[in-house]
Protein backbone atom coordinates (compact mmCIF):
# COMPACT_ATOMS: atom_id res chain seq x y z
CA UNK A 1 0.00 0.00 0.00
CA UNK A 2 1.24 3.20 -0.78
CA UNK A 3 0.28 7.08 0.90
CA UNK A 4 -0.75 9.96 -1.44
CA UNK A 5 0.42 13.33 -0.12
CA UNK A 6 -0.09 16.93 -1.70
CA UNK A 7 2.77 19.03 -0.54
CA UNK A 8 2.66 22.99 -1.41
CA UNK A 9 5.20 26.32 -1.86
CA UNK A 10 2.13 28.20 -0.69
CA UNK A 11 3.97 30.41 2.62
CA UNK A 12 7.07 30.32 -0.05
CA UNK A 13 5.16 31.73 -3.03
CA UNK A 14 3.23 34.40 -0.55
CA UNK A 15 6.87 35.44 0.81
CA UNK A 16 8.10 36.04 -2.80
CA UNK A 17 4.80 38.34 -3.60
CA UNK A 18 5.57 40.95 -1.41
CA UNK A 19 4.99 39.63 1.64
CA UNK A 20 1.30 38.89 0.49
CA UNK A 21 -0.74 37.84 3.67
CA UNK A 22 -3.06 34.78 3.98
CA UNK A 23 -5.80 37.34 4.26
CA UNK A 24 -5.14 38.60 0.99
CA UNK A 25 -4.60 35.18 -0.57
CA UNK A 26 -8.04 34.35 0.46
CA UNK A 27 -9.65 37.11 -0.41
CA UNK A 28 -8.05 36.71 -4.04
CA UNK A 29 -8.88 33.07 -3.82
CA UNK A 30 -12.47 33.84 -2.45
CA UNK A 31 -12.31 31.34 0.54
CA UNK A 32 -11.25 31.96 4.24
CA UNK A 33 -7.89 32.43 6.03
CA UNK A 34 -8.92 29.27 7.70
CA UNK A 35 -8.51 26.95 4.74
CA UNK A 36 -5.64 29.02 3.62
CA UNK A 37 -3.87 28.34 7.04
CA UNK A 38 -5.06 24.43 6.35
CA UNK A 39 -3.81 24.11 2.61
CA UNK A 40 -0.18 25.39 4.07
CA UNK A 41 -0.63 23.09 6.82
CA UNK A 42 -0.90 20.39 4.28
CA UNK A 43 -3.97 19.20 6.09
CA UNK A 44 -6.41 20.62 3.54
CA UNK A 45 -6.46 19.24 -0.03
CA UNK A 46 -8.19 21.94 -1.90
CA UNK A 47 -10.30 21.09 -4.80
CA UNK A 48 -9.06 21.44 -8.35
CA UNK A 49 -11.00 24.51 -8.85
CA UNK A 50 -9.63 26.07 -5.62
CA UNK A 51 -5.62 25.01 -6.58
CA UNK A 52 -6.06 26.07 -10.40
CA UNK A 53 -7.39 29.73 -8.52
CA UNK A 54 -4.92 29.85 -6.26
CA UNK A 55 -1.55 29.03 -8.92
CA UNK A 56 -3.91 32.22 -10.86
CA UNK A 57 -3.30 35.02 -8.20
CA UNK A 58 0.55 33.86 -8.62
CA UNK A 59 1.07 33.96 -12.19
CA UNK A 60 2.14 30.29 -12.21
CA UNK A 61 0.73 26.64 -12.98
CA UNK A 62 -0.22 24.67 -10.70
CA UNK A 63 2.54 22.30 -10.52
CA UNK A 64 4.66 25.13 -8.95
CA UNK A 65 2.09 25.44 -6.51
CA UNK A 66 1.07 22.18 -5.70
CA UNK A 67 3.33 18.68 -5.99
CA UNK A 68 1.60 15.27 -5.47
CA UNK A 69 3.96 12.86 -3.53
CA UNK A 70 3.28 8.94 -4.47
CA UNK A 71 5.45 6.95 -1.51
CA UNK A 72 5.16 3.44 -1.86
CA UNK A 73 5.85 1.24 0.87
CA UNK B 1 -12.62 32.99 13.89
CA UNK B 2 -14.46 31.97 10.80
CA UNK B 3 -18.07 32.05 9.80
CA UNK B 4 -18.79 28.04 10.32
CA UNK B 5 -17.56 28.24 14.19
CA UNK B 6 -19.01 31.51 14.99
CA UNK B 7 -22.28 29.24 13.45
CA UNK B 8 -21.48 26.32 15.27
CA UNK B 9 -21.28 28.32 18.50
CA UNK B 10 -24.33 29.71 17.83
CA UNK B 11 -26.04 26.45 17.35
CA UNK B 12 -24.50 25.10 20.71
CA UNK B 13 -25.76 28.08 22.88
CA UNK B 14 -28.87 27.93 21.41
CA UNK B 15 -30.26 24.31 21.43
CA UNK B 16 -28.60 24.10 24.98
CA UNK B 17 -31.23 27.10 25.99
CA UNK B 18 -34.10 25.52 24.05
CA UNK B 19 -33.44 22.17 25.75
CA UNK B 20 -32.75 24.07 29.22
CA UNK B 21 -36.43 25.47 28.50
CA UNK B 22 -37.97 22.71 27.19
CA UNK B 23 -37.07 20.05 29.90
CA UNK B 24 -38.69 21.46 32.78
CA UNK B 25 -41.69 22.84 30.55
CA UNK B 26 -42.06 19.03 29.95
CA UNK B 27 -41.92 17.97 33.56
CA UNK B 28 -44.64 20.25 34.42
CA UNK B 29 -46.88 18.81 32.03
CA UNK B 30 -46.17 15.73 33.31
CA UNK B 31 -46.88 16.69 37.06
CA UNK B 32 -50.47 18.52 36.69
CA UNK B 33 -51.07 15.75 34.34
CA UNK B 34 -52.42 18.18 31.99
CA UNK B 35 -54.61 16.38 28.74
CA UNK B 36 -56.48 17.28 25.86
CA UNK B 37 -56.98 21.01 25.17
CA UNK B 38 -55.10 21.80 28.49
CA UNK B 39 -51.86 19.96 27.06
CA UNK B 40 -52.46 21.32 23.69
CA UNK B 41 -52.86 25.35 25.41
CA UNK B 42 -49.79 24.62 27.28
CA UNK B 43 -48.08 23.03 24.68
CA UNK B 44 -48.80 26.38 22.71
CA UNK B 45 -47.30 28.77 25.98
CA UNK B 46 -44.13 26.77 25.41
CA UNK B 47 -44.03 27.03 21.16
CA UNK B 48 -44.63 30.66 21.62
CA UNK B 49 -41.21 30.35 24.14
CA UNK B 50 -39.02 28.27 21.51
CA UNK B 51 -40.45 29.33 18.56
CA UNK B 52 -38.92 32.59 17.94
CA UNK B 53 -35.07 31.26 19.65
CA UNK B 54 -35.62 28.22 16.54
CA UNK B 55 -36.27 31.15 14.02
CA UNK B 56 -32.95 32.83 15.04
CA UNK B 57 -31.25 29.28 14.76
CA UNK B 58 -33.09 28.53 11.20
CA UNK B 59 -34.07 32.09 9.41
CA UNK B 60 -31.02 31.34 6.75
CA UNK B 61 -32.07 29.56 3.40
CA UNK B 62 -29.13 27.45 3.61
CA UNK B 63 -26.95 27.03 6.23
CA UNK B 64 -23.99 26.61 4.33
CA UNK B 65 -24.28 29.61 1.98
CA UNK B 66 -21.56 31.69 2.19
CA UNK B 67 -19.28 28.90 3.06
CA UNK B 68 -16.08 28.13 1.31
CA UNK B 69 -15.59 24.35 0.07
CA UNK B 70 -13.47 23.48 3.25
CA UNK B 71 -16.34 24.50 5.63
CA UNK B 72 -18.56 22.75 3.72
CA UNK B 73 -16.72 19.80 3.71
CA UNK B 74 -16.52 19.92 7.20
CA UNK B 75 -20.57 20.35 7.70
CA UNK B 76 -21.39 17.17 5.59
CA UNK B 77 -18.49 15.17 8.26
CA UNK B 78 -20.47 16.95 11.51
CA UNK B 79 -23.62 16.00 9.92
CA UNK B 80 -22.47 12.39 9.45
CA UNK B 81 -21.16 12.69 13.07
CA UNK B 82 -24.64 13.94 14.02
CA UNK B 83 -26.30 10.79 12.34
CA UNK B 84 -24.41 8.25 14.34
CA UNK B 85 -24.57 10.26 17.68
CA UNK B 86 -28.55 10.58 17.11
CA UNK B 87 -28.52 6.60 16.27
CA UNK B 88 -26.05 5.71 19.39
CA UNK B 89 -28.14 8.21 21.82
CA UNK B 90 -31.30 6.59 20.36
CA UNK B 91 -30.48 3.43 20.61
CA UNK B 92 -29.29 3.71 24.06
CA UNK B 93 -32.20 5.49 25.92
CA UNK B 94 -34.26 3.01 23.65
CA UNK B 95 -32.48 -0.43 24.91
CA UNK B 96 -31.53 0.61 28.37
CA UNK B 97 -34.74 1.09 29.85
CA UNK B 98 -35.38 -2.27 28.61
CA UNK B 99 -32.63 -3.92 29.76
CA UNK B 100 -33.16 -2.23 33.03
CA UNK B 101 -36.81 -2.88 33.91
CA UNK B 102 -37.27 -5.72 31.76
CA UNK B 103 -39.44 -6.66 28.86
CA UNK B 104 -42.70 -6.72 30.70
CA UNK B 105 -42.34 -3.32 32.57
CA UNK B 106 -43.88 -0.12 31.76
CA UNK B 107 -42.64 3.10 31.17
CA UNK B 108 -44.23 6.96 31.81
CA UNK B 109 -45.95 8.61 28.51
CA UNK B 110 -43.93 11.64 29.46
CA UNK B 111 -40.41 9.47 28.54
CA UNK B 112 -41.85 10.05 25.16
CA UNK B 113 -41.41 13.28 24.26
CA UNK B 114 -38.37 13.72 26.51
CA UNK B 115 -36.40 10.71 23.97
CA UNK B 116 -37.30 13.20 21.28
CA UNK B 117 -35.89 16.16 22.70
CA UNK B 118 -32.90 14.91 24.19
CA UNK B 119 -32.18 13.20 20.11
CA UNK B 120 -32.55 16.55 18.58
CA UNK B 121 -30.50 17.96 21.54
CA UNK B 122 -27.58 15.22 20.97
CA UNK B 123 -27.55 15.12 17.14
CA UNK B 124 -27.67 19.21 17.47
CA UNK B 125 -24.89 18.98 20.16
CA UNK B 126 -22.80 16.67 17.75
CA UNK B 127 -22.76 18.48 14.78
CA UNK B 128 -21.76 21.60 16.41
CA UNK B 129 -18.89 20.05 18.50
CA UNK B 130 -17.74 18.00 15.78
CA UNK B 131 -17.40 21.21 13.73
CA UNK B 132 -15.69 22.70 15.96
CA UNK B 133 -13.22 19.77 16.59
CA UNK B 134 -12.38 19.85 12.69
CA UNK B 135 -11.76 23.46 12.86
CA UNK B 136 -9.33 23.13 15.88
CA UNK B 137 -7.79 20.51 14.55
CA UNK B 138 -7.16 21.87 11.06
CA UNK B 139 -5.66 25.00 11.91
CA UNK B 140 -3.48 24.23 15.45
CA UNK B 141 -0.39 24.28 13.45
CA UNK B 142 -1.68 27.22 11.70
CA UNK B 143 -0.56 31.13 12.20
Amino acid sequence: MGSNRLSNNLRRLRFENDHMTQQQLADKAGVTRQTIIAIEAGKYAPSLPLAFKIAQTFGISIEDVFQYENEQS
Amino acid sequence: MSKLQKAAWFNLVMITVCFIISIPCLFFLARVNAKGIEYLLTCFIVACITTPVFYMLYRKKSFEAGFDEREKMINRRAFSCAVMGLTVFLACVCFIPFFVLGGQNVVKVYYLPLIFLSTLFAAQFVHSVAILIQCLLEEEDGQ
